[in-house]
């Protein structure tokens, strides 16, 4: 068992530059999400640190030892493949086995981890098939047990679920979650789904643009992003961003005012607000602003509405039996705790509270 | 429309005709001289090949042209291929250079690497100029078969391992990469990689390759007539001979025959020895 850590790590392919000085620790026996849209870095990130791809600039830390110019045979890691990469040619058994056979293990011993690990995915009645003759779940599962059976000081997993239709991928992110959290070894999970990252995660690193914007607990991350990517990466639908004017220390919301956790250069500022984070009501209340439905759309735990506020906007979620229709002027009080400032050209959070 | 479920026939009609009109046909015409003579079915024919003076040696040095070629094409081929995966830049260069020798015919083939061998030949001219030798060297005499099995394996070898390369880099190009990364983090050392992973999963293409490299070796004819004539017997000439030379086609299709029966041998036996195991075909 061991942690990552990462420095200042720089990449590019040609004129592209994938990465531009991540820098990344991982605790031992931490589970770390790399979360970003297609094309942020992460996968690259996981492969550097995998030794598959090579840096320009930085170093690779796993436990004690600098790995940065080994090879990935002497990194002591596993990783699972997005697209599984169990070997066509080899039993199940000897696909789990292969990582202890290349390290020259003995019979009694591959038996018994390939075994052990076999029971820990559920396939261990599957051993003697080839891979041809299993479903995408179980090639899933085989990919993971090859993995588990050497007992990496680090897991590396790219994109594990991605392949698998939907429901599968919701049993699976239970699974592997049970899993590791039983046997703590220190993972790091490359994936571009909120969903998972939230579920699965220690800790998630948010990526954009070849730079981690934010590394803290999935709560933390949801509920304070540190800039508007985050914020709209992160919920579905995403969070609201309002424009207000600024007077002073306070942001005016209508006929609301709302203080401010420090001094504003600028004469507008963003508010950040979950869609959820509102309380609705068909009638004027105090600390609320009033806003015009324009789309309901009923979803089963709730409806979505599509508002308009001014110029501007906004979601928000209300009760499913919440009679509303489209047309009707509605009145949002946010939730004091769960307000979000931004500056509205950099786009950065004005403070973590 | 009824009538389209017709037109996959009509369209491949002409081409199964073709083939049976001069694929089939000559090849049990073939079948049927060697076996008969005027008077009905004998093994006349083949009784007479076996008897005659160059059968032994036909027969000797077409299977170790074979068993020499085949291999040393089908190795060169491999490491070319695997090669050519670990350059970046320029690899297209190196894969056009490589595979220009597909455009050469075989007769062409035994004539430019006569033009190095023969008496007055470059070799010769080399070696004298460099002064390693006094006198034009005799190389490709009746005297010194071996000489000419020498020149008729290089001869070959540069001019067919080009299609053994092209059949494994577009089989080593099917094996996705990530077969060869997962070896890499589980702990293989690059030989390692190459026998667990790379070579199991080359195997359909290494079959296509030998299978067809063997048959044609088996064949070899232009290339050891240019190079050495008659004094390196191989089967293929000697039919040539029995036919052009001796007028009698029943012999000649006695050798056709027995090259046949060899081929299908190999063949069987490649396919045995390389079966892709049942279950691992998808």
């Amino acid at each position: 068992m061991a942690g990552i850590r990462v420095e200042n790590i720089e990449k590019s392919f040609g004129k592209f530059k994938a990465l531009s000085g991540v820098s990344l620790e991982v605790r031992d026996q931490e589970f770390v999400v790399l979360l970003g849209p297609s094309g942020c870095g992460k996968t690259t990130l996981l492969r550097i640190i995998a030794g598959l791809e090579q840096a320009d600039r930085g170093r690779v830390w796993i436990g004690e030892r600098e790995v940065s110019g080994l090879p990935p045979r002497s990194r002591r890691v596993a990783m699972v493949f997005q697209n599984y990469a169990v070997f066509p040619h080899l039993t199940v058994f000897e696909n789990i086995a292969f990582g202890l056979r290349m390290q020259k293990a003995p019979a009694e011993k591959i038996k018994a981890k390939v075994e052990q690990a076999a029971t820990l995915m559920h396939i261990e009645n599957l051993l003697g098939r080839y891979p041809a003759q299993l479903s995408g779940g179980q090639r899933q599962r085989v990919a993971v047990a090859r993995a588990l059976a050497v007992e990496p000081e680090v897991l590396l997993m790219d994109e594990p679920l991605s392949n698998l239709d939907a429901l599968l991928r919701l049993e699976m992110r239970a699974e592997l979650k049970r899993l590791l959290a039983e046997s703590r070894t220190t993972t790091l999970y490359v994936t571009h789904d909120q969903v998972e990252a939230m579920s699965l995660a220690d800790r998630i690193a948010v990526m954009n643009a070849g730079q981690i914007v934010q590394y803290d607990q999935p709560m933390k991350v949801y509920q304070e992003p540190a800039n508007t990517f985050v914020g709209g990466f992160i919920g579905s639908p995403p969070m609201n961003f309002l424009r207000l004017p600024v007077e002073g220390q306070q942001a005016r919301l209508a006929s609301l005012v709302l203080a401010l956790p420090s001094e504003v250069s600028g004469a507008e500022v963003l508010l950040g607000v979950r869609p959820e984070d509102f309380e609705v009501y068909t009638d004027q209340r105090p600390q609320s602003f009033p806003a015009e439905v324009l789309v309901v759309e009923p979803l089963g735990p709730h409806l979505l509405l599509t508002l308009r506020f001014g110029e501007q906007l906004l979601k928000a979620t209300v009760p499913p039996d919440f009679a509303v229709r489209p047309g009707q002027t509605i009145w949002l009080k946010p939730q004091p705790g769960r307000l979000r400032w931004l500056e509205p050209t950099s786009g950065q959070a004005l403070t973590a509270r | 429309m009824r009538s389209e479920r017709y037109i996959p026939y009509v369209l491949v009609l002409p081409s199964v005709v073709f083939l049976l009109f001069l694929f089939a046909w000559p090849l049990l015409e073939a079948l049927l001289l060697s076996v008969r003579n005027s008077s009905g079915w004998t093994l006349e024919h083949f009784q007479r090949m076996a008897a005659d003076l160059y059968f032994k040696d036909a027969l000797k040095y077409t299977l170790l042209l074979t068993l020499t070629i085949v291999p040393l094409q089908v190795g060169l081929a491999l490491g070319m291929a695997l090669l050519l995966g670990s350059i970046a830049k320029g690899r297209d260069l190196f894969l056009y250079v490589w595979t220009i020798p597909l455009g050469i015919s075989d007769l062409a083939a035994g004539i430019v690497w006569l033009a190095i061998f023969t008496e007055r030949g470059y070799l010769n001219s080399f070696l004298q100029a460099v002064g390693v030798i006094q006198q034009p060297q005799l190389w490709l005499s009746y005297e010194t078969p071996w000489m000419i099995f020498l020149a008729v394996v290089a001869a070959e070898v540069w001019r067919a391992t080009a299609i053994v390369f092209v059949i494994l880099v577009a089989g080593l190009q099917l094996i996705p990469k990530e077969y060869g990364e997962a070896a890499e983090v589980f702990g293989a050392t690059p030989w390692q990689r190459f026998w667990k992973v790379t070579l199991p999963l080359l195997r359909p293409s290494l079959q296509v390759a030998l299978i067809l490299r063997t048959i044609l070796a088996l064949e070899v004819f232009a290339v050891v007539v240019a190079l050495g004539g008659r004094n390196l017997p191989v089967l293929a000439g000697e039919a040539y001979y029995w036919y052009n030379a001796y007028q009698n086609p029943g012999v000649a299709a006695a050798y056709a025959v027995l090259i046949l029966g060899i081929s299908v041998a190999a063949t069987l036996l490649y396919l045995r020895l390389m079966r892709t195991k049942q279950e691992a075909v998808g």
